[in-house]
């Protein structure tokens, strides 16, 4: 286990760093710089001087090319500094830490609800197999599957904030929450919920409909075993068969799914959050591209690299916990 | 007799030939009535793109003009398509009155649709009609049949004329994802050693930075981007599941006896590779580039929906979609591009999942 484990951590120390290499180019390879980029956009007279600008850019460390600007960067991760945003005048850690709430509310939330939604349904779909309701069922999850979060989310803010506007229906168009920050707690959680109601709605239902799929096709799998038929020849009903018996041997993909959901859950979905402002890591991310905010777009990077890989890793671990059959080694 | 051997031959060949693999999976294909309307939908889907000025427009399909026949409707594919002589008689792009005015002898067959999808149709443009509506009040109706936007142009011309873009998006896009993958899998999978080692490091690094990550870095790199461009970035970054695809089926393939009779005969690596290996491991790799397709259109769609794609006058499904985000009041920019990218994803899926049915023994076993 420890070999395994050292040997993988190598690995994704390479690849982290291989990672981080090629967005730093690209981010760097990018027309403009954070100066150019943010002043010139809002006001032409505003621009920098030539020289002005080239000291700047020599206190950003930016005057250098960017393979040394890397390892500058590198060098300053190696010590747990992930640096200072250039636009937002904040460090990076801090920026993070203000995002990851708003984030995790949603994807949190929404992947709890997958989970209980999930379950249950796929569950239900195998005992059905082949009757009428289950044809319905898989047949709403396949259209929900292809359904584009983006599309929905649109067709989600006509219904509820235009046309049910005026109604007890209505529900906000964006933001996270429309009171001042002075505001009673229990108002402003109930307002921050009403917010996050369409968002958590946008981010279940492509995954419950591809979590519950998965389930099934799982199920199907292990139900044609040796072992499920003893069950049933032993007198066990099928309800138990399917719970007892077959269900607990479909964990373990389940659990590598779990895993691989992990940077999902702490990087947000930068379309999402876009569609309905909401302040989280995913619109950090989109807005630290526009504003060509290197050092924003690095720790993000580094973050979302660092938790696929953790991710990874963790699921390869909990394999071999949940399947005593497994083993790393 | 000249012919004489090839009628022996024939002679000497088993009565009916046993199908092949693909004429097998096909007749298979034939009998999934899901599969087959998806098909369909992808079919009619080129057909609009193809026949697209002349389902809606305002340039004559075919006119005759001072004694000769133009079809000025080619202007919508190649602007070098529409005749010259129709910008030395200033027709400034508007014909009915212009062919009446300048030679009443003309005809012309008009698109289905008297429609533009990059203007705004005038007041008695057509003879007799008014302009089109502008603002809020371009809510759907007999001329326009799914509206206008905020600047009177027409959805539905933008839409036909838009299903090129979705279209060419999921074929250019996955075709090059396909090649790369196909590539970097086979070379993997074949040769082994350092060079496994290496590509599969480089899928393994692709793979872990986020897709959308990923795409927005390069268009963001990308100074002038263009629909070109847009599919180019797709395809560079969608690759990575095909090739781990091919990379399994060729370490499977190449131990396999017909490889080995292959390299006995002395066919060499790329012989081998290219004529014995790869056609047999075609059909589990056309199941992630169908999905690829799907999952291209939806990458096209959020990225121009977000503003970073293509800029106008294209037209694209998405960027009808982002100029609607101001304006929620307009659903109609909503529902109809909205319901058209998700009909084309679907039906891409669907043609995937037949694909993967008929071609997959395992799930055929699991069928009976």
């Amino acid at each position: 286990m420890a070999t395994f484990l050292l040997r993988r951590f190598l690995l994704g120390l390479i690849t982290l760093a291989v990672i981080t290499l090629i967005v730093y180019g690209l981010a760097r390879s990018m027309p403009g710089n954070p100066l150019t980029v943010q002043l010139g956009e809002s006001d032409p007279s505003r621009k920098l001087n030539p020289a002005d600008q080239q000291r700047m850019l020599e206190i950003y460390g930016l005057d250098k090319p960017w393979p040394v600007g890397y390892l500058q960067w590198l060098s300053r991760v190696a010590q747990g500094d992930l640096g200072r945003s250039i636009t937002r005048k904040q460090p990076v850690t801090q920026l993070i830490g203000e995002r990851v709430g708003p984030t995790v509310l949603i994807s949190g939330t929404a992947l709890v609800l997958t989970w209980l939604l999930a379950i249950p349904l796929g569950l239900y779909a195998s005992a059905r197999g082949g009757h009428a309701d289950e044809r319905v069922i898989g047949i709403a999850l396949y259209v929900l599957y292809s359904f584009p979060a983006f599309v929905a989310a649109l067709f989600l803010q006509v219904i509820f904030a235009v046309w049910l506007q005026g109604t007890r229906w209505e529900l906000p168009l964006f933001g996270m929450t429309d009171l001042p920050s002075d505001a009673s707690w229990p108002a402003r959680s109930l307002d921050i919920a009403r917010h996050a109601i369409l968002p958590v709605i946008c981010q279940t239902y492509v995954s419950l409909a591809y979590s519950s799929r998965f389930i099934k096709a799982n199920l199907e799998e292990v139900v044609r075993q040796d072992f499920i038929r003893t069950a049933r020849a032993k007198g066990a009903g099928p309800w138990r068969v399917l719970i007892r018996h077959a269900f607990r041997n479909t964990l373990i993909p389940l659990v590598t799914l779990l895993g691989l959901s992990l940077p999902a859950l702490v990087g947000g979905s930068v379309i999402i959050e876009q569609i309905f402002t909401w302040p989280g890591m995913g619109r950090l991310f989109f807005e630290s591209i526009r504003e060509r905010d290197y050092p924003t777009i690095m720790g993000l990077t580094f973050m979302f690299s660092l938790l696929t890989l953790a991710g990874q890793l963790l699921a390869d671990v909990l394999y071999s916990l949940v399947d005593p059959r497994v083993s790393v080694d | 007799m000249p012919n004489e051997p090839a009628v022996r031959r024939s002679e000497h060949r088993p009565r009916e030939a046993s199908r092949g693999f693909w004429a097998e999976a096909w007749s298979r294909y034939r009998r999934r009535p899901i599969g087959m309307l998806a098909l369909g939908f992808v079919v009619f889907l080129t057909a609009v793109a193809v026949f697209a000025p002349a389902i809606a427009g305002t340039k004559p399909v075919i006119c005759r003009y001072k004694g000769k026949l133009y079809a000025p409707c080619l202007g919508y594919f190649n602007r070098r398509w529409e005749a010259p002589i129709f910008t030395t008689d200033k027709f400034r792009g508007t014909y009915p009155q212009n062919l009446q005015d300048k030679d009443p002898q003309s005809w012309a067959v008009w698109p289905l649709v008297f429609q533009d999808p990059y203007r705004r149709v005038r007041e008695n443009e057509w003879p007799g009609r008014s302009e089109n509506p502008s603002r809020d009040e371009g809510r759907p109706s007999r001329l326009n049949l799914f509206g206008t936007d905020q600047y009177g142009v027409d959805i539905f011309a933008k839409m036909v004329h838009g299903t090129t873009i979705a279209l060419l998006v999921g074929f250019v896009s996955m075709g090059l994802a396909g090649s790369i993958g196909i590539i970097v899998g086979a070379l993997g999978g074949y040769f082994g050693g350092w060079v496994d080692m290496l590509t599969s490091r480089i899928t393994e690094v692709v793979m872990c930075v986020p897709t959308l990550v990923l795409i927005l870095a390069l268009v963001a790199v990308v100074e002038k981007p263009t629909i070109w461009k847009t599919m180019a970035i797709i395809g560079a970054t969608g690759w990575t599941g095909i090739a781990r695809l091919t990379r399994a089926e060729f370490l499977r393939l190449k131990e396999s006896e017909f490889v080995m009779a292959a390299r006995a005969a002395g066919a060499g690596p790329l012989r081998i590779m290219l004529r014995h290996i790869l056609p047999n491991a075609l059909a589990p790799v056309l199941v992630p580039i169908t999905f690829g397709i799907a999952s291209a259109i939806l990458i096209e769609g959020s990225l121009s929906f977000l503003g970073f794609g293509p800029p106008p006058p294209t037209a694209s499904w998405g960027s009808i979609l982002n100029s609607a985000r101001s304006n929620l009041q307009l659903w109609w920019l909503v529902v109809f591009p909205g319901t058209g990218i998700f009909l084309t994803v679907l039906a891409y899926n669907l043609v995937g999942e037949a694909i993967q049915e008929v071609t997959d023994p395992r799930l055929r076993e699991a069928k009976k």
